[in-house]
This record gives C-alpha cells, sequence and structure tokens, in this order.
C-alpha cells in the first residue's frame, strides 16, 4: 500500500465501493488521492473491493476505524449502491459526497434486473446520505441537479479528474497497425467509447452507421470500445449487427489498454455518442483532447461537457445522425472548428486546474488552514 | 459560446435538417426503413417482452415487484424539491406500509409465476423426451416408374386437380400434363422444385410444401385426384390419420386416391434408405391398405410392383362424404 503523506493529525480519506483500474470513477479516485496529498492533505483510499491491478493502492473498508482520526474529512465517490453507503451513514465525520451519477434504473430493468435494482439502491442511499453530508462535488451541472434533489445543504461543480495525457502517449502499434491496415482499404471510421450497456445506445449508433454506409460511405467502420458488463445486450448488439450484415463494419472489442485506446483515438475520424444517459462523459473529453470532432446526443451532461465543441443533435433518427457525420467529414471549416472549440473546452478540464479546484472545494469543509500547499 | 458560434452551429443544423429532408423526399432512405430498423432491434430486446419468451417476462415481473416508497423529489420550481420532499416525510410511514403490501402481494404474484415457468419447463422437458419426428420424405420413384401409367389411367377424369406429393422435379406433373390431367405438385424438401429448371421446360405448378400443411390449406372438396408418393410409408399412425381425414374433406366426391408405397419387407431389407431406421413409422400393407381406405368409403384397387419392392393403391372415393 502506498503510504499516506504524513503520518498524524487529520486527513481527508476517500472511499469507494470498488477500486478498479481504467474507470472513470477509479481513476478520478486515484488522481484526487494524488491531488488532496500534493496539497499537503493526509489521504487514503479505502475501498469495499480492489482490482488485483491497485490492491497496493487501498485499504479495506473495515479497517479504517483503525486509521480514523479527529477532523478527518470522508469523501464517498458515489456512483453505485454499495456497503460503503451504510457504512459511512454510521460514522461519525464529516461527510462529502463527489457525485458521479447514477444511471437511472429504467434505462436497463428490462435488459438487466439486477443492474437496475443496484442503481435504485445507490439512489435511495444517495437519498440517505445528501442531507448528512457536508457538502457535494458534482462534475456537471446535471449531476449537481441531483445533489440537491437528493438534499444536499451545499454543492459545487468541479471538474472530474482526468488524465487526458494518457492518450498522447505512444499507442499500442499492434492495434494501430491493424486500425491503419483497415483505414487504408477506405471509408471512415466512427468511434465511441463506453460501457457496452443499453443506456450507452451503442445499437442507436449502429442503426446511424448502417443509414450512413447506405447513403455516404459504403466502407465506413464502426468501433465500439468498452467493457460488456451486460451478456444480453451485447448478444443482442451482436444479433443485431449481424442482421444488418456489418460483422466486418462494427468492432466491438471489449474493454482495452490506455495504449491501445490511444490507438483507437488517433484513428478515429469522427466519435458519435447516442448514449441516453452520462453523467459526464469522460470520453466525450477524451476525444475533444485528441482532435476528434464529435456528435452526439445531448443527454444528461453531455451539452454541459461538449458545449459548443460537438454537433449536438435533437434528433437523432439514423438518417439525421448519418447526414451530421458526413457534414462533420466532408465540411473542412466546421470540422476545424469543432476540434479547435474542443482542445479549448479542454483546457478547462487540465488535470491541474482540476486537481487545485477540487481539493480547494473540499478544504473549504476539511479547514483551509490544513492546507499546506496548495499547487496550481 | 459567443453569439457567432452559436448562430453558426445552428446554420450548420438547419442545412443538415435539409439534407436528411432532400435525402427521404429522393427516396435514398425512406422513414419506412428507419422503423424497421428500430423494429429488427426490438426483435433483439427484451423490452416488453419481445424476443424473451416467458423467462423474460417473468424477469420483468421481478423487476417491477418491488413498489419504492421513496417517490422522487426533484422538481424544475423554486423550491418545489424541498416541499416535495416534506410531503414525502410525511407521508413515508402510510405510503411505505400500503407499498410494502404491494410489493408482498406482488412478490407471491412472481413467485407463482416462476412456480408455474418451472412445471411447464419440466412437461416440456418430459415432452421433448417422446417427441415423435416428422416422417421423412422417401423417394424411390422417378421418371418412367413402372406405376405412372397406371396412376395416369386411374386419374384420367378425376373431378378436379391432381395433387402429387414429393413430387421433386415434377416429373409426374408433366406426364400428367402430358396426358390431359391439370396437375401440380408439392415437395417439402428444400430446393428440390427448384430441379424443374434444371431437367428443361419447366415442371409445371410446383411448391415447397409439406403434404399435411397444403392439405390443410386446401378447400373442401377441391382435388380430383392426390398421388401420395414418398410421404405414406415413414409416417406414424397418428400423422396417417390425419392425413386421411383430410383428404376425405379435400377430395371431390367421385375423387382418386393413389398410394404408392414400398413393402414391409423392402423397408426392413439391407439396401432400404437410411430413413427407415429413422422414421416413426413403416409401410402398411397392400391388404392394410385396403381395409383402411375400404372402411373411409373408397373403392381401392391394389397394384402390386413386379420386384414385391413396391405396390400401388387407387381408390376412389365413391360414397358420399
Amino acid at each position: 500500500m502506498t503510504s499516506a503523506a504524513g503520518t498524524a493529525g487529520p486527513a481527508v480519506h476517500q472511499f469507494v465501493p470498488a477500486l478498479i483500474p481504467r474507470d472513470a470513477t477509479g481513476s478520478h479516485t486515484l488522481l484526487l488521492r494524488q491531488a488532496l496529498r500534493d496539497a499537503g492533505w493526509r489521504s487514503d483510499i479505502f475501498a469495499e473491493a480492489t482490482h488485483d491491478e491497485l490492491l497496493a493502492e487501498s485499504i479495506p473498508l473495515d479497517q479504517y476505524p483503525q486509521h480514523a482520526a479527529p477532523g478527518d474529512v470522508l469523501v464517498y465517490q458515489l456512483s453505485t449502491s454499495s456497503a460503503v453507503a451504510e457504512f459511512l451513514l454510521a460514522r461519525p465525520e464529516p461527510l462529502v459526497l463527489d457525485y458521479h451519477n447514477i444511471t437511472r434504473p429504467e434505462l436497463s430493468e428490462a435488459w438487466d434486473p439486477e443492474p437496475a435494482r443496484r442503481s435504485a439502491e445507490g439512489l435511495r442511499q444517495l437519498a440517505d446520505l445528501a442531507p448528512r453530508s457536508v457538502l457535494g462535488l458534482a462534475d456537471s451541472r446535471f449531476n449537481e441537479d441531483d445533489l440537491v434533489a437528493a438534499g444536499c445543504p451545499r454543492t459545487a461543480v468541479v471538474p472530474v479528474l482526468v488524465d487526458l495525457d494518457r492518450l498522447v502517449a505512444p499507442a499500442d502499434r499492434r492495434t494501430a497497425d491493424r486500425l491503419a491496415a483497415a483505414k487504408a482499404t477506405g471509408g471512415a471510421d466512427w468511434l465511441f467509447v463506453g460501457r457496452v450497456v443499453p443506456s450507452k445506445a451503442a445499437h442507436d449508433v449502429v442503426k446511424a452507421l448502417w443509414a450512413y454506409r447506405r447513403l455516404y460511405d459504403p466502407a465506413a467502420r464502426l468501433y465500439l470500445v468498452g467493457s460488456t458488463p451486460s451478456n444480453r445486450y451485447l448478444a443482442s448488439l451482436r444479433a443485431f449487427v449481424a442482421d444488418l450484415g456489418l460483422q466486418e463494419a462494427v468492432r466491438i472489442t471489449g474493454e482495452v489498454s490506455d495504449e491501445a485506446l490511444a490507438a483507437h483515438f488517433e484513428a478515429a475520424d469522427v466519435y458519435v455518442s447516442m448514449s441516453l444517459h452520462e453523467g459526464f462523459g469522460v470520453p466525450l473529453l477524451e476525444a475533444m483532447q485528441v482532435g476528434v470532432p464529435v456528435v452526439a446526443r445531448p443527454a444528461g451532461a453531455v451539452a454541459d461537457t461538449v458545449g459548443d465543441a460537438g454537433l449536438l443533435l435533437d434528433r437523432t433518427d439514423p438518417t439525421t445522425v448519418a447526414a451530421a457525420v458526413h457534414r462533420v467529414l466532408t465540411d473542412r471549416a466546421l470540422r476545424d472548428r469543432l476540434v479547435a472549440a474542443g482542445r479549448d473546452r479542454v483546457v478547462v478540464h487540465s488535470l491541474a486546474d482540476a486537481g487545485r479546484r477540487t481539493v480547494e472545494a473540499i478544504a473549504t469543509v476539511a479547514g483551509a488552514g490544513n492546507v499546506t500547499g496548495v499547487r496550481p | 459560446m459567443t453569439e457567432q458560434d452559436r448562430a453558426y452551429l445552428a446554420q450548420v443544423m438547419i442545412e443538415i435538417d435539409d439534407e436528411v429532408r432532400r435525402r427521404r423526399a429522393s427516396g435514398d432512405l425512406p422513414a419506412r426503413v428507419e422503423r424497421e430498423l428500430d423494429e429488427l432491434f426490438l426483435e433483439h430486446s427484451p423490452v416488453a417482452g419481445r424476443g424473451g419468451g416467458l423467462g423474460e417476462a417473468l424477469r420483468m415481473v421481478d423487476a417491477a415487484a418491488f413498489i419504492d416508497p421513496v417517490v422522487p423529489v426533484g422538481s424544475n420550481k423554486s423550491g418545489g424539491a424541498a416541499v416535495k420532499k416534506g410531503l414525502r416525510s410525511l407521508n413515508l410511514w402510510y405510503i411505505g406500509y400500503v407499498t410494502h403490501q404491494v410489493s408482498q402481494f406482488a412478490s407471491a404474484v412472481s413467485r407463482s409465476l416462476h412456480l408455474l415457468d418451472d412445471r411447464v419447463a419440466e412437461l416440456r422437458r418430459q415432452l421433448d423426451a417422446q417427441e415423435v419426428p416428422a416422417a421423412p420424405v422417401v423417394v424411390v420413384s422417378e421418371d418412367g416408374a413402372w406405376w405412372a401409367a397406371d396412376a395416369a389411367k386411374a386419374l384420367a377424369g378425376a373431378p378436379g386437380r391432381v395433387l402429387h406429393t414429393a413430387c421433386g422435379d415434377g416429373w409426374l406433373v408433366r406426364s400428367l400434363a402430358g396426358d390431359g390431367i391439370d396437375a401440380y405438385g408439392v415437395d417439402p424438401r428444400p430446393g428440390k422444385t427448384d430441379d424443374a429448371e434444371a431437367v428443361g421446360g419447366g415442371g409445371g405448378d410446383l411448391r415447397e410444401e409439406g403434404v399435411l400443411d397444403h392439405l390443410g390449406a386446401v378447400e373442401s372438396g377441391a382435388l380430383g385426384g392426390v398421388v401420395l408418393d414418398g410421404v405414406v410409408d415413414g409416417m406414424s399412425h397418428g400423422e396417417r390419420q390425419q392425413l386421411l381425414r383430410l383428404l376425405g374433406d379435400r377430395l371431390a366426391p367421385d375423387g382418386v386416391l393413389v398410394v404408392h408405397s414400398l413393402t414391409p419387407a423392402a423397408w426392413d431389407a439391407d439396401d432400404a434408405p437410411p430413413e427407415a431406421d429413422l422414421a416413426p413409422g413403416r409401410p402398411l400393407r397392400p391388404a392394410t391398405w385396403s381395409h383402411l381406405l375400404g372402411t373411409l368409403g373408397y373403392s381401392v384397387t391394389v397394384h402390386p410392383g413386379s420386384s414385391a419392392t413396391d405396390y400401388l393403391v387407387v381408390a376412389v372415393l365413391d360414397t358420399p362424404r
């Protein structure tokens, strides 16, 4: 386990149901711990479960009482239901909710009742925790609305912590070569990054690709990059792709390494999101970081995240999406404008700036006097 | 975002909408096709229980069985959330009491449905184990078969169209047509009726369909004659009874039934087709056909084959139905 900065005095500790690598919440948690430590706080991560890759980065949840000290502030990374919520409800320390949104149960209950049940339970836990918290942190106005509705006495919107530099690191050569070979045969490369679950609506992207191939570019391809936790949805999506005769055009990669993800962003001509629910949409930010234009359904926080740096479609029928993608790929001026606007937005989300703002927000409830050196 | 940016993007969206309208008007991608895309995905979706069968529907029942008494309190109006939350707190003891009972009822219903599902699954498993396969088509006749002339003679003057089962490339249909008989054929074997193109001249009216399905769709008394060839040999008793019942209704008065069958001995011979071992039934003896058809009101004549491997039964439905 990595040691906390300092050994005595109050601390800002984080609590997370599961610490998982290459996961938006997991990455945010690790980066925030670093920002807190850089600012002079003692800070550790207490997790109910930890992925093998990150075992050295966390402490089992039930060991917190041995680490507790007067003046501690507890930050809960809330994105699903978990026993952590009940644990924190029973603790006397000031509680900060760092809320990453919970997917609405109705978006998945017909497909996967268990995740839907967990989402419903998570929303109930949010309602219990919010009045008990001293501060609610949200990475979008959309998420902040949830915190306010749940009864948080005080809220702040601060950027999510994302290490966008990992995408400018060298791309995985094998993946890059494979993508380059496919590109050499012609056709545009569409990309969507996210879990392959009903709420992300990858099937709507597939419909749009089908229309795009029929109307504009018969050789276009789609890469769906992300974990596949819903076997039922994955099977349906695959069958749908087969019905449309798109087996060669649609690649469902599953979860990939950061280097392989960088290769996908490098090869992509356009990033297309038809997601029905986004609390923030980290991959949208990543697309903007690497200069890939965005075409998206403005669901949840997408409009907040993308702003004027993408085409946000009020109508998302396949023909409209196809026409929008065609416009982005053939109108050089539009493309350049979107890419430039995207890079401007990314600056707001620079890791250093996001870390500083988050630490400052937490310091307002933890006692600014404890901060020994906020670094820009 | 500046006003200029906003105006520029709005103009782009207008132009995209124009492009969509133009594409739809030109018929490149009609809205109907988009609906078909949606329907195609729905076929793979458990939404509304489609595509998932009973198990999927039960999963949805399970998901809906819990009634949440904690009403959302979000509001667009200032102070609305606080008011709603206050109301919720005031009523929660009451609503919680009611929803608890509703949830219990829903859980009991769900449990009952699961028990029924288990029972049906068990019955299905038992039925699957006892399933009788459909009779195979066993065709040993071909153009120039010894019995074709006898069949044509019996069918001359049939009071309506003549059906040939397991018609293959339509060899008998063509032969009967040559004799001035209005004949057509059905064959359930995939692609068999397409062979008519290969033999040249077309095979006439040939359809890829099983005999029972076809007779089920034919009007009462519409057929002047039926040639059962290649279909009765391996039939189960139940299928044969169903076939005779349908024939008794579909044949016109004085309609002619011609049955060509292998003999039981040929069915048991070493050189019998492999379907013989796999079929649910076995051929009847000529005498059995005579008995069976006689009791159903047919006048029966048997034509034995010279090699004793097959025979022909000609039966005329000569009693009023």
